[in-house]
């Protein structure tokens, strides 16, 4: 879970908290893009670099670096498996090429996850629901991703606590083989699911009683206005889709093992 | 002015055998702080969804008498709209918050009724202020305690606004510091702002002081309605196992003994105080 850990907002107010989320979320596109069309490590760490100063305006260094951190799995993963697949389809040999190929590949799924957790470190899951509102999703659907967020930690502190009794009556979670040990979370699930219908109806009532459905045009505590930095961000994520796509089609990218003379 | 009233209410909930409320009458005034206490299942519950129309309009079922509320008769009216008259706080603080932020949530109910933005904040603010939360407004509701979060209940409540404030025991999850200034927010709201209140709670030592009217439920039926002393000081009320005031209890046993003097029946601790002091001097 420490991926997700990396992920979790935590209010503090900086320059890019403050942006609206829309275009926040124009640029992780634009960061996404530009990464997903390049194939070579040099361009992709530059993409990593160019998104650092930004963790350091919105003050959220630690996390970003748990979140990396978190990722640090994954990307093995994904290197490991990059240099197998050319090991074993250039007959059983490895060129530094083919090193840097991998490393590319996981620079680039660094610098999405990168992208991705500067979004979230950076939203507050309000402001988000918010953006859903304002680019016409229904409201019901806004609602229900807004609640679904806000009792990620009540279900959570429960599944904690039905663990807990389920293991002071004796459940054994560890043990077993792997199928063995799914089925061990059984007893923890069931009275998991139960409580959370309860407290769904809990919170139908309680949405009644706050006049839920009253009319047609809800309004909203919140407001989103574009000031001057969310058309600066915006004109900077046009920038990096230009420059990645000039640079993709019109420069010929050397590789870094070329450049370092290998 | 009755404000609420009910004649000969019965109410069965769908695929039960006996009812939840069985031929209750009874009438509120405005302004009052009124009691409702009774042993667990009494139908205490069952009365508060009545006040707003959850029963009948979200629990269906059957319900035969009628109950006035504001002059509404709850049966012709959707629930949102009896919302802006009669606000209803449940017992779980948690399962009621559902946004990120405590001032997102004191406006929901707000944003639910299209009142325009500037209004919107005006009334977030003073309803925060009102419970005593301002300094919570950017905070997530998971990050506070029950006591905080069931004041945020309130708060969104109040900013809404209504005649009516029902809590459905709104302390039981919360420890006795955390109750004292619920009761202490509540009873205020009665006393400046003139809102009648409805209050199901079990612990009336610490609630009983501010009631005007007290009504005991049995098994869904009015068991005693009246005056708090004379209510409290009934000997049904303690058979029927509801926790009187301890102050009142101890009139009680004095009393057997004849050891008082005086012929008010004390429901705090100061005023039982003052009756031992009287007695001791005698």
């Amino acid at each position: 879970m420490s991926v997700f850990d990396g992920l979790k907002f935590r209010r503090v107010s900086s320059p890019i908290h403050m942006l609206d989320p829309r275009i926040k979320f124009l640029y992780v596109c634009s960061i996404f893009v530009v990464a997903i069309v390049f194939f070579e490590l040099l361009p992709l760490l530059v993409l990593f670099l160019f998104q650092i100063p930004f963790v350091i305006l919105a003050r959220v260094q630690r996390e970003w670096v748990r979140s990396l951190r978190g990722a640090a799995f994954l990307a093995s993963i994904i290197f490991g498996t990059n240099i197998l697949f050319r090991f074993m389809y250039a007959g059983y040999s490895l060129t530094a090429n083919d090193i840097e190929y991998a490393s590319a590949m996981t620079m680039r799924f660094i610098a999405l996850v990168e992208s991705f957790s500067i979004f979230f470190l950076t939203t507050s899951p309000d402001h988000l629901g918010l953006a859903l509102e304002k680019s016409h999703i229904p409201y019901e659907f806004c609602f229900a991703f807004t609640t679904a967020v806000r009792f990620v930690p009540v279900l959570a502190e429960e599944a904690q606590t039905i663990m807990d009794a389920q293991k002071a009556r004796g459940l054994e979670l560890e043990k077993g083989n792997f199928l063995k040990r799914i089925r061990n979370y059984i007893p923890v699930l069931i009275p998991l699911i139960i409580s959370a219908i309860r407290r769904s109806l809990e919170l139908a009532e309680a949405m009644e009683a706050r006049a839920w459905g009253a009319i047609e045009k809800r309004t909203n505590l919140y407001s989103l206005k574009m000031k001057r930095n969310d058309y600066l961000l915006v004109l900077v994520s046009i920038f990096v889709l230009i420059i990645g796509i000039f640079v993709r089609f019109y420069v010929s990218i050397p590789t870094l093992s070329n450049l370092l003379g290998f | 002015m009755a404000i609420v009233k009910a004649q000969s209410l019965t109410y069965t909930y769908p695929n039960a055998e006996k009812p939840a409320l069985d031929d209750v009458s009874f009438e509120i005034q405005k302004g009052e702080f009124v009691i409702l206490t009774g042993p667990s299942g009494c139908g205490k519950t069952s009365l508060c969804r009545c006040l707003n129309g959850l029963i009948p309009h979200f629990y269906q079922g059957e319900l035969k008498g009628k109950i006035l509320v504001n002059k509404y008769n709850i049966v012709d009216h959707p629930i949102h709209e009896l919302a802006k008259h009669v606000g209803l706080v449940f017992q779980n603080p948690e399962n009621q918050l559902f946004a990120l932020s405590v001032e997102k949530d004191v406006a929901f109910g707000l944003e639910n009724l299209g009142i325009p933005r500037k209004e919107m904040i005006e009334r977030v603010d003073c309803a925060l202020k009102t419970a005593g939360i301002e300094d919570l407004a950017e905070r997530a509701p998971h990050e506070l305690s029950g006591g905080q979060q069931q004041r945020v209940a309130i708060a969104s409540i109040i900013a809404m606004n209504p005649e009516i404030l029902v809590l459905d025991e709104p302390t039981s999850f919360l420890d006795p510091l955390g109750a004292k200034r619920i009761f202490k927010v509540i009873g205020k709201l009665n006393e400046s702002m003139d809102m009648t209140v409805i209050l199901v709670e079990h612990r009336l030592d610490l609630a009983a002081k501010y009631a005007d009217h007290v009504i005991v439920m049995d098994k869904g039926k009015i068991a005693l309605d009246g005056k708090p002393r004379k209510v409290l000081n009934s000997d049904e009320t303690r058979m029927l196992g509801v926790g009187i005031p301890k102050a009142t209890r101890l009139y009680q046993l004095l009393d057997e003994e004849k050891a008082l003097h005086s012929r008010q029946v004390p429901v705090t601790a100061d005023e039982m105080g003052k009756l031992v002091r009287g007695a001791l001097r005698a």
